[in-house]
């Protein structure tokens, strides 16, 4: 089956390991257990200064209404789905084309467009703040939803570009040659062949651009002004703000955010099949 | 049969009588080049409805290059191809009335095998009736109803290369094009594919150009074999006459298993229509009535002899030669012996035994180790000149 990194005889080695992988465990997650806790904790509880200890009393109930009907939690999350739906969808259908053209179609000047592409992501996102900032005033999008879209969209397009190309082009040859063949023109190559077999891939580039524009913060600040158009990230700093030492309910709003993109990889993962080339070629 | 509805030539009306001696697929100085190497030397081919074309060759002869010329997956650099007298030169695949079997089978993994046999219609839009229809007929020629709902990966490999002629058959064309359909295969399921390919070309009667680097596939299905070596066609004709006549030193070496056996040699006197050759180990040979003889004493020539015409024991042919046999391989039907002694083999480029290879018709009692008297006669040795050409006079294709 798998390789075994320590061999089942070493005992003291094996005891060690299990140790340090459990140790490790714990802390990385104990931070988000602390957030849980704390959305159950009543206010009197984090005003206490009670963070790690049993809660006093479980206000889980009070604490999930207050964040719908307290704060503008509701809005900032249809925000975000208005930002990321379209964004994440618009990703994966440009990434697909310029994968497609990119690794399987020899032009002049091929090379350099993908180099753009890749080059592009190794630039630091922060130098472009004001310029981009300037950008979307100037054509008049700044704080509407069309430029997080945009930025998104043009800034996630680059890595994908090279996630689809590489899976594309590791596609047998022989099937495009048959198609070909076949009188299947560009396009009902892309449809009939291409998407079908690629579906593992953009299902793991939907999980990561959803997350990645999701999560974002840094651009929703920048790009965004008033509650209208902010996302979630952007209000939850807001709630902060409102509700200066109401821990409580800023964690329960956090979880309440980290839910979409567990639902996402949720929704995703019955693409994930191995060997969907399987078949295709040989035996 | 070949009624494909993209080619709107009248030719396709007539029927398949009048189709004998027409035209099917033609190569005009069809040249190829890829950057920096030269894939295809002026290519001049006819080939005729119904035939069935096999080009073989050694790897890297561009045999592989010219059927994808052929389909239109690979562009020429000059010259012209014509399907049906239509010049399709500069047509994209689909619209040449081909269809093309591959060597991996490509069938695409996501459609059902009904799906794969049905895409080529699919994608030219037709009804979807229709569809059902061809792929119906091509699953039942080829047993395959059964499969019809299933996926590739739960095919074998003999069932999913059927597959993959099916969606061939399904669109009706013009030329089917084979790349060594059958190398994946193992040897049994070969021989029985090798006999069903040719059924099925009597049953359909369309033109096939087949590529294999396999001799027996050559010789038992080709109508006329194309031998092609780097990028140039070498000799073109029925497989028992390329066999019985091969027009250079190369096509004598590449058909045939085992391989002719070659000796080097040097011209000693010329009169006339005669040439005495000198081969080390044996005696002086005398070839006689060659036409228009152009050599000289001293040049090097080569002499050739097939396994199978050499004699051992009591038969005696023209020349002989006392060899010790090296090792013996017993087919059952046939022994194989590699004998070591007279003359030297000269493998030429090919990494071969530089053994004497005797094949005899018979099981025979002989041990290794074991001394034996071989000989030949003069009729059935080959003299290829300086340049590689065939000197000795052409013998006949069949014998009795």
């Amino acid at each position: 089956m798998y390789p075994r990194p320590i061999p089942e005889n070493k005992k003291l080695a094996r005891f060690g390991y299990m140790a340090g992988v459990s140790l490790v465990l714990v802390l990385w997650l104990l931070p988000l257990f602390a957030v849980i806790m704390t959305s159950f904790r009543s206010f009197d509880d984090v005003m206490a200064g009670n963070y790690w200890g049993w809660p006093s009393k479980f206000n889980l109930v009070e604490n999930y209404v207050a964040v719908f009907e307290q704060t503008k939690m509701t809005r900032y999350f249809m925000n975000s789905l208005i930002i990321t739906v379209p964004s994440v969808i618009m990703v994966l259908v440009f990434s697909t084309l310029t994968g497609f053209v990119l690794s399987r179609y020899r032009f002049r000047g091929s090379m350099v467009i993908f180099a753009i592409f890749v080059g592009g992501n190794f630039l630091p996102q922060q130098i472009m703040m004001i310029p981009i900032r300037d950008l979307m005033v100037s054509i008049g999008l700044y704080d509407t939803f069309y430029a997080l879209i945009l930025f998104h969209v043009a800034f996630q397009t680059g890595f994908a570009t090279l996630f689809m190309r590489n899976f594309i082009a590791a596609l047998p040859d022989e099937l495009f040659q048959a198609a070909r063949a076949e009188g299947a023109s560009p396009w009902q190559t892309l449809i009939h062949i291409v998407v079908p077999l690629v579906r593992p891939a953009l299902a793991a580039l939907a999980i990561l651009a959803f997350t990645f524009i999701w999560n974002d913060y840094f651009w929703a600040l920048v790009l965004t002004q008033s509650d209208v158009v902010k996302p979630v990230t952007a209000g939850l700093s807001n709630l902060k703000g409102e509700w200066v030492s109401a821990w409580n309910i800023v964690s329960a709003a956090t979880i309440f955010v980290a839910i979409p993109p567990v639902v996402m990889f949720f929704l995703m993962q019955k693409h994930f099949i191995s060997g969907l080339t399987m078949g295709a070629v040989k035996g | 049969m070949t009624v494909a509805a993209q080619n709107p030539t009248p030719t396709n009306q007539t029927n398949n009588k009048d189709k004998i001696g027409m035209k099917s697929v033609e190569l005009t100085n069809v040249e190829k080049h890829y950057s920096g190497f030269h894939a295809l030397k002026d290519i001049n081919l006819t080939i005729e409805k119904g035939e069935f074309i096999v080009m073989v060759g050694p790897s890297g002869c561009g045999k592989s290059t010219l059927l994808k010329t052929i389909a239109g997956l690979e562009t020429v650099t000059s010259g012209t191809l014509t399907i049906n007298g239509r010049d399709v030169t500069k047509e994209e695949p689909g619209d040449r009335g081909i269809a093309m079997v591959f060597q991996s089978y490509a069938l695409y993994p996501h459609m059902t095998v009904g799906e794969n046999m049905g895409f080529g219609l699919k994608m030219a839009k037709r009804p979807k009736a229709e569809i059902d229809a061809a792929v119906k007929r091509a699953a039942e020629i080829l047993r395959i109803t059964e499969q019809l709902d299933k996926r590739p990966k739960q095919l074998s490999g003999g069932q999913r290369q059927r597959v993959a002629i099916g969606r061939a058959i399904t669109r009706s064309p013009e030329v089917f094009l084979f790349d060594e359909p059958l190398s994946n295969l193992d040897a049994a399921l070969r021989t029985q594919m090798r006999v069903e390919l040719s059924t099925l070309h009597a049953e359909l009667g369309s033109t096939m150009i087949y590529v294999t680097h396999d001799q027996v596939e050559a010789m038992t299905m080709a109508s006329r074999i194309v031998v092609l070596n780097k990028g140039a066609i070498e000799q073109v004709g029925s497989p028992l006459e390329l066999y019985a006549n091969p027009i250079n030193h190369f096509v004598a070496g590449f058909l045939g298993a085992p391989r002719m056996n070659f000796f080097e040699g040097r011209v000693v006197t010329v009169s006339g229509n005669r040439v005495s050759v000198t081969v080390e180990g044996l005696p002086e040979l005398q070839f006689a009535d060659i036409a228009d003889v152009k050599l000289s004493v001293g040049d090097k020539v080569m002499v050739g002899v097939r396994p199978e015409r050499f004699k051992t024991g009591e038969q005696t042919g023209d020349a002989s030669f006392e060899a010790k046999i090296r090792l013996i391989e017993h087919l059952g039907r046939e022994t194989i012996l590699h004998v070591d002694g007279g003359p030297v083999v000269t493998t030429g480029s090919d990494t071969g035994t530089q053994n004497i290879t005797v094949q005899l018709g018979d099981v025979v009692a002989f041990s290794n180790g074991q001394s034996v008297k071989v000989s030949f006669d003069l009729s059935d040795a080959y003299l290829f000149g300086p340049d590689g050409k065939t000197i000795t006079p052409a013998k006949a294709a069949t014998r009795t």
